[in-house]
């Protein structure tokens, strides 16, 4: 991702010019790490805990990339039976299969299985509930 | 060649995109108040349903072939909006956005069309969920031409031989052509001209003798001779104006007094994120016109700003303070608006040589106001005039959420 201005307050000098000047870099942003298209990326949220052994917990902020075609084993973002799930893709005799801890979605019986996007990381809260108080209260939580 | 890239029915496509279980259901978005059907599904086309059609009159059809019905969600269709012309931007050397779902672009030095724009609408599509239609030609007349037929040809159509653009324009009926209106037509239609193709067949000299120089662009552009440039950008704008329909009558002055009030300050947002200064400021009350039985007041009162201005105090003071002067009571309102005009850029700001400017404290104001509001959502913080209660705000009853621009809305997956 570009890095679209330097994201620094302008200082104001009163006394010395500051000799860092010149080596002012951006600040780093997590954004730049967790999204690669920015204009392809959209974020859901894990509401269930289908893929808890895989890594996902409820609660979980997807990040999703709508510009990749998902390969066997990514994780995605699907619509099957009127209602968004969030599995790991396979094919099998050249069907989508979505498979999770203890389930498995698959399309034998006629229903369209469309893939929304591709879920490229994940954002999480690992704060222990003591600590999620005031503005605190708001990380990676919605 | 000039590409015209175009949503297919963009509002519609917007709502699907986050419910899919709509896809192949007839779907009508309506306007600002839950008015008329602005926008329109394949499906609810074929089920009869008009552009402009009021949501009353056409009741019993959305109950009959269970329409789904949306209220104008223009927060999510302005993000989407930007996505496509994102994806958009990167396929050509330059692009003109034309509406919120259509722009042109320029294929200067692209060798395989039938590859490349292909290429360009499947990533689009894959990219931002929302299907679009690409007419390439050599002037933009007849890539929108071109775009019209392509909505029926896989979405995709290009015209960059004589003889394709030929059997295009044949058939192709002149009152779809881009430029054509009622009046136009109808003059084309009683010399007998009924199609693009006949159109382009008229001798050049008996053009310049029955039409004017829009005809003669248009005639041109159907041959392939580009007469409308891909820069023609809108002029400054004379004008910025904000005004709603309320949910229901008002006929307190109070309630009347409040919602001149948002309507004033969100005026004045619009002014300084455009970096105008107004110099007029005319605020107009309406009532029902439609209602026979119900008296009509459509006063209206413009004031002149001693200097042209755009901070939040004073356009919120002098609109209201208007709306109180045109009140009468016994009077239902049903809309009201205010209207900058005298618009100065900032840059050009100039002070009379007798005033004392003390508006610096207020623009600052207005400044912080603004910032806190981007930061923090829109409404975080507001004028105490706008009230809390909010009686007269906007109908709409069938709102889909804010999908990619408010955590709260984002979507919930098993």
């Amino acid at each position: 991702m570009i890095r679209a201005i330097e994201d620094r307050a302008e200082q104001k000098i009163s006394g010395f010019r500051s000799p860092a000047d010149d080596y002012l870099e951006g600040r780093l942003n997590i954004s730049e790490v967790l999204v690669i298209d920015p204009e392809s990326t959209f974020y859901f949220q894990m509401d269930s805990q289908s893929m808890k052994n895989q890594g996902l917990l409820s609660g979980d902020i997807l990040v999703i990339d709508r510009s990749l075609i998902p390969v066997e084993e990514a994780i995605v973002v699907a619509f099957v039976n009127s209602c968004f799930y969030c599995r790991r893709y396979y094919t099998r005799n050249n069907r989508p299969v979505l498979i999770g801890d203890d389930d498995e979605i698959d399309t034998t019986d006629g229903q369209i299985l469309q893939v929304w996007g591709v879920v490229t990381s994940i954002c999480r809260n690992t704060l222990p509930i003591s600590l999620r108080k005031g503005k605190y209260r708001r990380v990676c939580t919605l | 060649m000039f590409a015209l890239c175009d949503c297919n029915n963009f509002y519609a496509s917007a709502e699907r995109l986050f419910r899919p279980e709509l896809n192949g259901l007839p779907l009508v978005v309506l306007s600002n108040n839950d008015g008329c059907v602005i926008a329109r599904s394949e499906e609810a086309k074929q089920c009869g349903i008009k552009m402009g059609d009021p949501e009353f009159l056409v009741r019993d059809q959305i109950n009959k072939y269970n329409i789904q019905v949306f209220s104008s969600n223009y927060v999510l269709y302005g993000d989407i909006s930007e996505r496509v012309m994102s994806n958009l931007g990167r396929w050509f050397p330059r692009i003109d956005v034309y509406s919120i779902d259509e722009a042109f672009g320029w294929l200067g030095g692209v060798s395989d069309l039938h590859h490349y724009v292909p290429e360009i609408r499947r990533s689009v599509i894959s990219n931002t969920g929302i299907p679009i239609s690409i007419g390439v030609a050599p002037t933009k007349t007849l890539a929108k031409l071109a775009n019209k037929l392509a909505k029926q040809n896989n979405g995709v159509l290009v015209l960059d031989t004589p003889e394709r653009i030929t059997e295009a324009v044949h058939d192709f009926p002149v009152k779809n052509l881009w430029g054509v209106g009622q009046q136009y037509f109808n003059k084309l239609k009683s010399l007998g001209i009924e199609t693009a193709g006949q159109l382009r067949e008229m001798p050049e000299l008996w053009l310049k003798q029955n039409m004017t120089i829009v005809g003669q662009r248009m005639w041109n552009e159907l041959w392939g001779k580009p007469s409308i440039s891909i820069d023609n950008t809108p002029d400054v704008r004379k004008g910025v104006s904000v005004s709603r329909s309320f949910q229901n009558y008002i006929v307190n002055p109070d309630i009347l007094s409040e919602a001149v009030s948002m309507y004033a300050c969100r005026l004045a947002e619009k002014l300084r994120k455009e970096k105008l200064h107004c110099s007029y400021l005319q605020v107009f009350l309406y009532t029902n016109q439609h209602r026979e039985d119900h008296p009509q007041h459509f006063p209206s009162k413009t004031n002149k700003l001693s200097i042209a201005g755009n901070n939040t105090n004073d356009i919120v003071r002098i609109a209201t303070q208007a709306a109180r002067e045109l009140y009468k009571p016994g009077i239902k309102y049903r809309k009201a608006g205010v209207i900058s005009t005298g618009l100065i850029p900032e840059s050009e700001l100039q002070l009379n040589i007798f005033d004392v400017y003390d508006g610096g404290k207020k623009d600052d104001l207005s400044k912080t106001l603004d910032l806190i509001n981007l930061a923090y959502g829109r409404g975080t913080i507001r004028m105490a005039s706008e009230g809390y209660r909010k009686t007269w705000k906007l109908r709409h009853e069938y709102l889909s959420k804010g999908y990619t621009t408010r955590w709260k809305d984002i979507i919930k997956v098993k």
